[in-house]
């Protein structure tokens, strides 16, 4: 019964959706082309899509559908399965649909360390736990009473209204004012071929450039805040008194 | 309705970041178990991740920092996040044996 709630608001919220996929089509490419002139300031940036053929892509929308349902499937699998390990499995799935998202966006590093990173790592952690605890969930879904029920309902249906709204607002940039190489049609490449990116968006070079270059100081953040979690999740983890917890090695505290 | 299907453009994987984001939230605020909030918690974060990719696609990266370092330090963040939380998890499931949040009420009394 949840379930079927739960596939009936996904389905509101598609159905709400599909006229504001219509409307944030991208612009065609004879509207972005001229735009690909260089700027003043930015002498040397084309368009990246300029030496694409214009396509509807078809084999890469089949593509795009595919892991799409893979994402969304997953992530239903997640939030619906009692069984922990299934819905580890649900999670990776769905993180893997992620990384082949990604790959079309043309954001290769980061697709590649999303497989790395959250279908590897991040993973394996949440298995190792639940593993540990090995206590199976007793009820999926907290009991609500009918008014919470409707008062959920509302702002369920409230908040797909504003998601639809803001969608429906996507303005597709059609004069190139702002950014490197902007403004872009994304373009699926045609099933099989390479774009050629005149501008290296998402690739290994320009990640590492900004990354090293701009990024520099929030990157060094970003250790300081891993080494913080990791000596603070250890801090916690381990059992205060030597023979508090049932499963602490008693080598380790003598 | 075919121009929806088989030409795929922003909007397309706005609406697809957007729907992950709503599964997630329905999960964190639906489910009891500790774990499937953490697991939603992530999947909000990617869903954010998409959505900030799917604009710097768009518009350009303006000013410093680029799209692609922002989604790296929430990578970052999430790696983090999950870390301590399922130290956290491990920690009350210690003392309580249950990973239920609906149980853990010992502040409200």
């Amino acid at each position: 019964m949840k379930t079927f709630a739960l596939l009936l608001a996904l389905g509101m919220v598609l159905g709400v959706a599909t006229p504001a996929i219509v409307h944030a089509q991208p612009v065609p490419a004879a509207q972005a082309a001229p735009s690909a002139k260089p700027q003043a300031d930015l002498p040397s940036v084309a368009h990246p899509h300029d030496d694409v053929v214009e396509s509807h892509g078809t084999g890469m929308a089949l593509l795009f559908w595919i892991f799409a349902a893979a994402c969304i499937g997953g992530a239903l699998f997640v939030i619906t399965r009692r069984n922990l390990i299934a819905a580890v499995m649900g999670m990776v799935g769905s993180f893997i649909g992620i990384a082949a998202i990604y790959m079309m966006l043309y954001a290769q590093f980061l697709a590649v360390l999303q497989m790395l990173v959250y279908a590897g790592a991040i993973m394996v952690l949440f298995v190792f736990v639940i593993m540990i605890l090995n206590r199976p969930e007793d009820e999926p879904v907290a009991p609500t009473g009918r008014a919470g029920q409707v008062v959920g309902g509302i702002a369920i249906i409230y908040l797909v209204g504003r998601l639809a709204g803001i969608l429906m607002n996507v303005v597709v940039p059609t004069s190139g004012a702002v950014g490197m190489g902007a403004p872009r049609a994304l373009t699926l490449a045609p099933y099989g071929t390479t774009p050629a990116e005149s501008v290296p968006w998402g690739t290994v070079k320009a990640v590492g450039m900004d990354l090293f270059g701009a990024g520099m100081f929030p990157f060094e953040a970003i250790s300081i805040l891993l080494l913080v979690a990791v000596v603070g999740a250890i801090a916690i983890a381990r059992p205060l008194h030597p023979h508090d917890g049932t499963d602490a090695d008693p080598g380790t505290h003598p | 309705m075919n121009d929806v299907l088989f030409n795929v453009g922003y909007g397309h994987f706005l609406v697809l970041a957007a729907v992950l984001f709503l599964i997630g939230m329905v999960g964190v605020l639906l489910r009891r178990n500790a774990m499937i909030i953490l697991m939603s918690v992530e999947l909000m974060l990617n869903a954010a991740n998409m959505t900030l990719l799917t604009f710097s696609r768009m518009w350009g990266d303006v000013g410093a920092l680029s799209a692609h370092t922002f989604a790296l330090i929430v990578i970052g963040v999430a790696a983090a996040e999950a870390a301590v939380g399922l130290a956290i998890v491990v920690a009350v499931f210690r003392g309580r044996r249950s990973v239920d949040v609906d149980k853990l009420n010992a502040l409200r009394h």
